[in-house]
């Protein structure tokens, strides 16, 4: 087992984000967490890091747990793409990519910067490796930010919502990356709506509702044959293209 | 500890008597520096060419050279051509034309953070260029510029002890005094960095409590 | 005039060794109060306060006549510890200032990457930091370039007490004498703040140039 969570709370003054989450990740899976927003799906990604310190709880990969001890080096094995892409605004592109192996994987100068070509190259951005973040477009940032997360070869990567500060013709380029990765075998756990990566690459769908899991399964039950009325409702309104 | 306090009492009264003289040279300084400074920055958004390159160059000067600079050439310098101050209203004059180009600067970017609307909605009234300044610009330029005006006003507080280099008895001199008197140098400094502390952290209150005063929503 | 140039250079060396003190502390400073436990930031708030409400007139006499007592030092090392510590406190201000308007995601990825906050600040805030600093810093040069004629009092011979001790060796020109000093100031900020533009715009991020000039 890559990744075991275990009964994680959490809580913000009196308002408990996550009631108590459990699940597990085998290597090479891909799991997607889908749900309203507002019932704790970020907060449980970031748990998982912890970048958010959880309650209570327990995180474990590849059988060792997270602590406050190992976080840095733990930090290593489980990268995290965020939503707003992140990338470092003084470096360039490849720099961006090259930095991890760099500094913390104790590469030198042209290893690293061979591994980020060889990274950017597999999200397609080789042609834009000297370009600032600023110069570049939102799909483009995103996919560039998955490139610095490849770069750390991690056993895991968390997706917290990739495409959705991106404009809708944008959104394309960043899944179609994400499905390659999965069919690559990249171990992927990925908050999304994106239906199409759902439906296409997810191993599980895990469905929550106000910081519970309320239903899990391979994607053709959960979007076939929804066992929970929240479930089916809630995938009616995104499938219809409602809010969210 | 309690040595320091006995010497600070002791020496107080004769320190705290040179405050009159701070602070009317800090007052009279602000006032020429909001005046001059006022029309400098009107000088330097309205004014014609040769107007606008005479403001640009006091400006400059004045905010490229060091005050004390400025107020030797005012109380050693002038004299030479026939203009002669005591060391005070040299130090009033330095102080003020001093301070009067780096407030024409904060006037000047507080008038241009007026809408452009808001001197078209004059001058659409009926208002001249002049009535449309006074009436509608600068009242809402002046409480823009409040904070910006505060600080300045705290530096030159403290800028006024640079008249104790010209001979001025305001209470860094009178310190200085009590200090060859005594000998206890670092004792009379600390009393009167103590009292600076307090006197600008009390102006800065009283500034801020205006500041509030005379705030509009939405400015 | 040979003196006035003189005069010129021990003020330029007192304003190089007090803005390098002022900036290695300031920077220390910040870091502190922007990043540090509380048992840390208020000390150094403490010290910064202190330190921006005293005048400069006040904290040279007090280094030079004041703790003199204690700790024997010249007139130049006075000054460089009054005017250089109270640079720190206005310095410290303005990195304060550029730290906080680092994106909080750029700590946020760092850490999420595996970095300590060491690591973070050092090689991703920082340089984003210090590339904002420059600007405010070109302020605090011209300030302290002008601050540096203030150690005359403490009789450091700088470039206005050489201008004084001509007038009082000449008996005259006195207006002269003064305006050649005060243009030397003024061609000095110049050419600093020119250099400082300089390095602003050459450490530029594609898409962060400055706009309008100097």
């Amino acid at each position: 087992m890559l990744l075991r969570v275990e009964n994680i709370h959490k809580s913000y003054g009196d308002a408990e984000i996550l009631k108590g989450v459990s699940f597990d990740m085998e290597p090479g899976q891909s799991k997607v967490i889908m749900g309203p927003s507002g019932t704790g799906k970020s907060t449980l990604l970031r748990c998982i890091n912890h970048l958010t310190e959880p309650d209570q709880g327990h995180v474990f990969v590849d059988g060792e747990e997270l602590t406050s001890k190992n976080l840095n080096a733990m930090r290593q094995k489980v990268a995290f793409v965020f939503q707003d892409f992140n990338l470092f605004t003084h470096l360039r592109t490849v720099d961006n990519v090259a930095i991890g192996p760099r500094k913390l994987r104790g590469f030198d100068k042209k290893a690293a910067l061979d591994l980020a070509y060889q990274e950017l190259d597999r999200v397609g951005l080789s042609d834009r490796a000297d370009a600032y973040p600023a110069e570049l477009s939102g799909g483009q940032q995103q996919r560039a930010s998955i490139a610095r997360a490849l770069a750390m070869e991690p056993k895991l990567i968390l997706f917290d919502e990739p495409t959705s500060a991106l404009d809708p013709e944008l959104t394309g380029e960043v899944v179609s990356v994400m499905n390659k990765l999965a069919s690559e075998g990249m171990t992927m756990l990925v908050v999304s709506h994106e239906i199409g990566f759902a439906r296409q690459a997810a191993d599980e769908i895990i469905f929550m509702e106000g910081g519970k899991i309320i239903e899990q399964g391979p994607p053709s039950q959960i979007f076939e044959a929804p066992q929970q009325d929240r479930t089916r409702a809630f995938l009616n309104v995104i499938e219809h293209g409602g809010h969210e | 500890m309690s040595e320091w306090f006995d010497f600070a009492i002791e020496h107080l009264p004769y320190v705290l008597q040179g405050i009159p003289t701070t602070l009317g040279l800090w007052a009279s300084a602000m006032v020429i520096g909001a005046a001059l400074g006022l029309v400098l920055a009107w000088a330097r958004i309205y004014g014609s060419r040769p107007i606008y390159l005479a403001a640009t160059v006091y400006v400059e000067i004045f905010r490229g050279t060091p005050m004390l600079v400025q107020m030797l050439f005012i109380y050693l310098g002038l004299p030479e051509i026939g203009i002669v101050f005591d060391p005070l209203t040299a130090a009033i004059i330095a102080i003020g034309l001093n301070t009067a180009a780096y407030q024409a600067e904060y006037f000047r970017g507080a008038v241009r953070s007026v809408p452009v609307g808001q001197m078209a909605a004059a001058r659409a009234l009926g208002m001249g260029q002049f009535q449309g300044f006074k009436n509608i610009i600068l009242p809402q330029a002046l409480r823009r510029v409040i904070p910006q005006w505060s600080n300045e006003a705290i530096l030159e507080l403290k800028y006024t002890s640079i008249a104790y280099a010209i001979g001025v008895t305001e209470i860094t001199a009178r310190a200085e005094k009590i200090g060859y008197e005594t000998f206890q140098f670092f004792e009379v400094f600390l009393l009167i960095a103590a009292i600076y502390v307090v006197m600008t952290s009390v102006v800065a209150q009283i500034l801020l409590f205006v500041e509030k005063r005379v705030s509009v929503p939405g400015l | 005039m040979p003196y006035l140039v003189h005069g010129l250079s021990v003020a330029i060396a007192l304003l190089v060794c007090l803005l390098s003190l002022g900036l290695v502390l300031g920077l220390l400073l910040s870091v502190a109060e922007v990043y540090g436990h509380w048992t840390l930031r208020i000390p150094c708030t403490v010290f910064e306060r202190i330190f921006r409400g005293i005048p400069a007139i006040v904290l040279l006499l007090l280094f030079y006549y004041g703790v003199t007592d204690f700790i024997e030092m010249g007139s130049f090392m006075a000054a460089v510890l009054a005017l250089g510590l109270r640079s720190a406190a206005y310095q410290s201000q303005i990195f304060r200032g550029a730290f906080l308007s680092v994106p909080q995601g750029q700590m946020m990825a760092a850490r999420a990457m595996g970095m300590n906050k060491f690591q973070a600040i050092r090689d991703i805030v920082l340089p984003q930091a210090l590339r904002m600093s420059i600007g405010p810093w070109t302020n605090e040069f011209s300030s302290e370039l002008k601050a540096t004629s203030l150690a005359y009092v403490i009789g450091v011979v700088e470039l206005t007490r050489q201008a004084k001790y001509i007038i009082s060796n000449t008996q005259g020109n006195i207006l002269i004498v003064f305006a050649v000093v005060a243009l030397m100031y003024f061609i000095v900020n110049r050419a600093g703040n020119w250099a400082l533009y300089r390095l602003e715009n050459r450490l530029a991020l594609p898409g962060f140039e400055h706009r309008g000039d100097a």
